[in-house]
């Protein structure tokens, strides 16, 4: 950032932006599109933070140094922390008033953000939209719904994708199975065709048909929750109270013990998945079937470098208790603004947002195949339909479930991670451990109702 | 008599065989991170361990290095780790002198109050901490990090331990002859404990160096990041090859180990007898 | 005129004074306020809100808390006994003359310094059904175990690996603490004809005393405290198997958000730690005197 001391170039940058802004007025946001941007004239420091990703943020650092580079008054201090210490470092940050000006968020955290009044409701028309109407017509629905709140908007939603069924198309092959036509479409069959693709040797498998991640709690709960939903189920009833074990829930929890218990394709102990790469066994072939977010090809790469040099895997929709049932949970993140820093802050996060989202398919081509949440701007580029696989992964997030939006999140999956843990690896009871889950969100509800 | 023989004789011998085994089961897990950080990344996690890698792959080590600032980590690590171990030293030997020597009423309830700041794990006076910290100013600064560390009441512990044992008399006698209470410290309690010392200055330093909690809330700045941050953050990214990870767990391994064998000869000294006849 | 005897008691404690001076600021500050913030519910977003007794009552009702409490316990006595069993031990074994003895220490040591992150790797991979650890075992005769992932065997494993960890740290202890023994008393007991075994139970074991109490303490404070390695081998899993109060204490406050009950958890902890410290005071301490 470069501080003029000759006084003339100074003022021939301030009439340049002048006119842009005059001209310009407020424009509809699709690539290629003119862009206005209200520049603010003071110098002006924002902090903003995000995770780490080796495709998301490296592309939205240099976003935001273009951005820099446009708006020489504005000073960035860009930061990243790992995916599990940013929510932590946030909210260290507001108990001692060093929280980030503007921060990335995932979804599921919004109602705890929300709850405590900690991010400011967005002023969409400095992010480019004519109205509120409009923003929420550009977005997939319900994610609009989690980011929305009292008819204000409180995130700019960045990616948004669902699960896929990734399947080795190679090992479908070798026991006889056509990956397109054979593709499991419901949890029936999803069980018997994991059972033609397992190999065993005794106790040990040395093939796995089908794989559920199980090494964090959030995985637990994308993973389980389109199945509740496809079964009819519910988190919570009208008065709060937890239901996940209910006939539906149980109905639920036993899909997805099945796999290991009914059919004997998986084996849950035996999983080399690490917290940067779930999809471990997946990607060293001890699974042919492994359910899982849009893999970027240099993930595969990095692990099994034939895969994908030599293509034989294919993401298709995940099964369903019916074939029109194969939804999956989606979940994204949110560009956010602190509601404790001053409005001339604000304004200029919102200006800065509003710059890194107006190239999406820029977006795509750094950081594909995680798809986005809005829907103009990037879906009919042909550099995006051109990506393998594309539809169904598009497929995917448009169909999906949200989580149940609840500002005790994180208490409940990890409720549902033990309950899981209990009934896969210890062989519990399901009725009895999904009743001891329901009982420990329903403690947790109480405790978040009492502060 | 002969049975005594016989013990005595079969403890010496036995001392060895089962010690190497012991050792070598030990460092089995040291070993395999030492492999896995010459293996190609795609290698990590195979369950047929390959002891000895097939292809080496040295270029992990800088590739590692070159991927986050960690030279500046390492460096940032070892000014507070060293700051750290230079505070313990000079303080938790004199405070562990003055709970050793100094006899009063209630100096063990003292000893006691000290422990208890142990008691209390680091995640729930963190933010506390953090605001003492930021009160000072020191957010984001090597005081700021070593600032928590300075001063651990192991040390005081330690010294105090091992200083008991030293027999009052001479601290006497120097008295009488008409020495100074801190000359009495330095000439002739000092070198005694040498590896005591040595042990407070390996710990001190090492208890700081795999620091991540603290630093993680204190810092936000590369500039003064320490290594495990910079640890975690690089293995959390899947670009990065888990097995360069493994190269940098290695490095990290390394000053620490530097240390413990240069205070080596001061842990064999133990205890000085020619001090005390002069 | 200060008598003598005050004047070396000042020294004393002006000694001891720049330590509790540091300690007035950077912990007994934040750690009164971390208790006091056990009576209030708070959130971290929000000012502390005052709820008396409240935390205290919830969390005993909570049977996540019985269990690691429970937890808890069984793993500070299992970790203290074998860390402290297993240093002595090492320690002896390597004081004796002979070669290789300081290469098996250096050896061991390292095992200590590795970092923690790539300890809970390496151990999450060693523990795999298929890993390492079963591997030398088959030809024992054992058959797959599932060290990790098995209720009954998950808390055994992390001791394990605590005792992997911090044994060689005691040993370095014990180490410095036989070699303060005096060689010439070992000559005198020998001369006097005592044998190794009664070398070792009446003059060393008692000289060793502020030795081993220093182990004992320190052993069971770090177990308490410890969280990051079950944290990351674990996570508290299978279900709650290896949940300790650190690690509960950890989620509370930075994943539920509930600072308060969380101080109210480790104001337990801390109160089980000072039971277990002043009854190894007591035990240990009885002969300090002598040394006056």
């Amino acid at each position: 950032m470069k501080h003029a001391s000759n006084g003339r170039a100074v003022t021939r940058r301030q009439a340049i932006k002048r006119m842009s802004a005059l001209g310009a007025g407020a424009a509809a946001v699709t690539a290629g599109g003119p862009r206005a941007f209200a520049q603010p004239k003071a110098p002006i420091t924002l902090s903003f933070w995000t995770f780490d990703n080796p495709q998301q943020r490296p592309w939205i650092h240099k976003r935001v140094n273009q951005y820099m580079e446009k708006n020489p008054n504005v000073k960035v201090d860009f930061q990243w922390f790992t995916f599990a210490d940013l929510g932590k470092k946030v909210s260290v940050g507001y108990a001692t008033g060093t929280a980030p000006d503007g921060f990335v968020t995932g979804d599921w955290l919004m109602p705890t953000w929300l709850a405590r009044n900690l991010i400011a409701p967005l002023d969409v028309k400095l992010l480019g939209y004519s109205s509120l109407d409009a923003f929420r017509k550009d977005h997939a629905d319900a994610f609009v719904a989690g980011a929305m709140k009292d008819g204000q908007a409180y995130g700019y939603p960045l990616w948004f994708y669902g699960f896929c069924n990734y399947l080795n198309t190679k090992q479908f092959k070798e026991v006889g199975l056509d990956p397109v036509k054979d593709q499991p479409k419901t949890w029936t069959e999803l069980g018997e065709v994991a059972k033609r693709l397992t190999i065993k040797q005794g106790n040990k498998f040395t093939r796995q048909g089908f794989k559920f991640a199980m090494h964090a709690a959030q995985w637990t709960m994308i993973q389980f929750n389109p199945i509740v939903s496809q079964v009819g189920g519910q988190w919570f009833d009208a008065s709060g109270r937890c239901t996940i074990n209910n006939e539906a829930g149980v109905k639920a929890m036993t899909i997805r013990a099945s796999l290991a218990r009914q059919y004997g394709a998986e084996d849950p102990a035996d999983s080399i998945a690490t917290f940067p790469l779930p999809q471990m066994d997946w990607l060293k072939e001890r699974c042919a079937m492994f359910s899982c977010h849009p893999i970027p090809p240099a993930a595969i790469k990095s692990q099994n470098p034939v895969m994908e040099s030599e293509g034989y895997f294919l993401p298709v929709q995940m099964a369903g208790v019916t074939p029109d049932k194969r939804y999956t949970t989606c979940y994204g993140f949110n560009l956010v603004v602190n509601a404790r820093v001053p409005k001339a802050k604000q304004e200029a996060l919102h200006d800065m947002y509003r710059f890194v989202m107006s190239d999406l398919v820029d977006c795509w081509e750094a950081t594909a195949p995680f798809t986005l949440a809005r829907k103009s701007g990037w879906t009919d580029d042909p550099r995006v339909k051109s990506f393998p696989h594309v539809q169904e992964i598009i497929k995917a997030k448009d169909n999906g479930v949200f989580f149940p939006r609840t500002p005790i999140w994180a208490e409940l999956a990890d409720a549902m991670h033990r309950a899981v843990q209990k009934v896969m690896l210890n062989n519990a009871d399901i009725k009895t451990a999904l009743d001891e889950a329901a009982a420990e969100v329903d403690r947790a509800t109480a405790e978040f109702k009492k502060s | 008599m002969r049975r005594r023989a016989a013990v005595s004789a079969a403890l010496a011998w036995t001392g060895l065989l089962p010690l190497a085994v012991l050792t070598f089961l030990f460092m089995l897990p040291i070993v395999w991170m030492t492999t896995t950080s010459f293996q190609a990344g795609e290698k990590m996690f195979q369950l047929t361990t390959e002891w000895i890698p097939s292809v080496w792959h040295p270029e992990n080590y800088p590739n590692a290095l070159s991927r986050s600032a960690f030279p500046r980590f390492f460096l940032n690590s070892a000014i507070v780790s060293a700051s750290v171990m230079l505070g313990n030293l000079i303080f938790c030997t004199l405070a562990g002198y003055g709970l050793a020597k100094y006899r009063f009423r209630g100096d063990r309830l003292l000893l006691l109050v000290i422990l208890s700041t142990l008691m209390l794990p680091l995640e729930v006076t963190l933010v506390p901490t953090f605001l003492v910290i930021h009160t000072l100013g020191w957010v984001d600064s090597y005081q700021g990090l070593a600032g928590p560390l300075l001063i651990d009441a192991f040390g005081v512990f330690l010294m105090r331990q091992f200083m008991l044992k030293i027999p009052s008399d001479y601290v006497e006698a120097a008295r009488i002859d008409g020495a100074g209470e801190l000359r009495i410290l330095w000439s002739i309690i000092i070198p005694q404990c040498r590896a005591a010392l040595a042990v407070l200055a390996l710990f001190s330093f090492r208890d700081s160096w795999d620091q991540f909690l603290w630093p993680l809330v204190v810092v936000s700045r590369d500039e003064f990041r320490t290594y495990p941050l910079g640890l975690v953050r690089f293995g959390d990214d899947y670009g990065n090859p888990p097995t360069e990870q493994m190269a940098i767990a290695v490095l990290a391994t390394i000053p620490i180990f530097l240390l413990f064998l240069l205070l080596q000869r001061a842990l064999r000294k133990g205890f000085d007898l020619s001090a005390l006849k002069g | 005129m200060i008598s003598y005897r005050w004047r070396i008691r000042l020294w004393g404690m002006a000694f001891v004074a720049p330590t509790i001076a540091y300690f007035l600021v950077f912990k007994y500050g934040p750690m009164l306020w971390a208790m006091g913030l056990s009576f209030t519910s708070y959130d971290m977003m929000k000012p502390p809100r005052w709820v008396g007794l409240e935390n205290y009552a919830s969390i005993v009702r909570d049977p996540i808390f019985r269990a690691a409490l429970l937890n808890t316990l069984v793993y500070i006595a299992g970790s203290t006994v074998f860390i402290t069993l297993m240093a002595l031990g090492l320690a002896l074994a390597i004081n004796t003359r002979g070669r290789g003895r300081r290469v098996c220490m250096s050896g061991m040591f390292l095992t200590n310094i590795m970092p923690i992150l790539a300890v809970c790797l390496v151990w999450r991979f060693l523990f795999h059904p298929h890993g390492l650890v079963n591997q030398l075992l088959r030809p024992l005769g054992f058959g797959r175990i599932d060290w990790l992932t098995d209720s009954t065997l998950a808390m055994p494993a992390i001791i394990l690996v605590t005792v992997w960890r911090f044994a060689p740290y005691f040993m370095v202890v014990f180490l410095a603490g036989l070699l303060a023994i005096p060689p010439e008393y070992y000559e005198a007991a020998e001369i006097d004809g005592a044998d190794v075994l009664r070398r070792f139970r009446h003059l060393t074991l008692p000289l060793l005393m502020p030795v081993t109490f220093f182990v004992v303490v320190v052993a069971a404070l770090l177990s308490a405290r410890i969280f990051l390695m079950p944290y990351i081998i674990t996570g508290g899993g299978p279900g709650n198997a290896t949940r300790v109060l650190s690690m509960l204490i950890y989620e509370t406050g930075f994943s539920y958000m509930k600072m308060g009950r969380a101080a109210a958890i480790s104001v337990v902890l801390f109160a089980i730690v000072m039971v277990l410290t002043v009854v190894q005071m007591k035990l240990f301490t009885r002969g300090e005197e002598d040394y006056a």
